[in-house]
């Protein structure tokens, strides 16, 4: 699309792409949290469970990651609900 | 781009902007309380007492900013 085309009243075909551009603006933008989101569990865990970094993962460490991924989801929740719930 | 005139889409914008403060705020908080609350390793169900820092945390995180904000308001 050129900017120097005249703004011509919204034809069809233009408002079909700028429905196109949103929905995937909407896609990217939720890759984008959720990849940011990632990154935080795996250093959060990563501190947590890795203490001591073996030739594998135990066991052990496998279970604390799970809980960790759990627990850091649900204190997602806990953090968002006393913000915007529990205002008095 | 005709698409930067269109309301709808500039609704969505805005919108979006304001998800992202929300999100951003909220990652912020869980990130620093997590680090506050959670002291051992996690485990399969929060403890009462975690699950009370954490609220805790966040709203005297928000009490401490609007001290803040006064405390610098003062000093003008």
């Amino acid at each position: 699309m050129d900017s120097f085309s005249s703004p011509s009243s919204s034809s069809p075909s233009s408002q079909m792409s700028a429905e196109d551009f949103m929905d995937q603006l909407k896609v990217q933008l939720a890759q984008a949290y959720a990849e940011e989101f990632l990154e935080t569990v795996r250093g959060k865990c990563f501190d947590k469970c890795i203490t001591k970094p073996g030739s594998s993962l135990s066991g052990g460490e496998s279970s604390c990651i799970s809980r960790c991924v759990d627990r850091y989801i649900e204190a997602t929740g806990i953090i968002s609900r006393s913000l915007f719930n529990a205002q008095r | 781009m005709d698409a930067l005139n269109n309301p709808q889409l500039q609704q969505l914008i805005n919108q979006e902007k304001e998800r992202a403060m929300a999100n951003e705020m909220i990652a912020k908080l869980t990130s620093a309380c997590w680090d506050k609350c959670i002291t051992g390793t996690p485990g399969s169900k929060f403890s009462s007492s975690e699950s009370s820092c954490l609220t805790n945390c966040a709203q005297r995180y928000m009490d401490m900013s609007v001290m803040i904000v006064k405390r610098f308001q003062s000093m003008q």
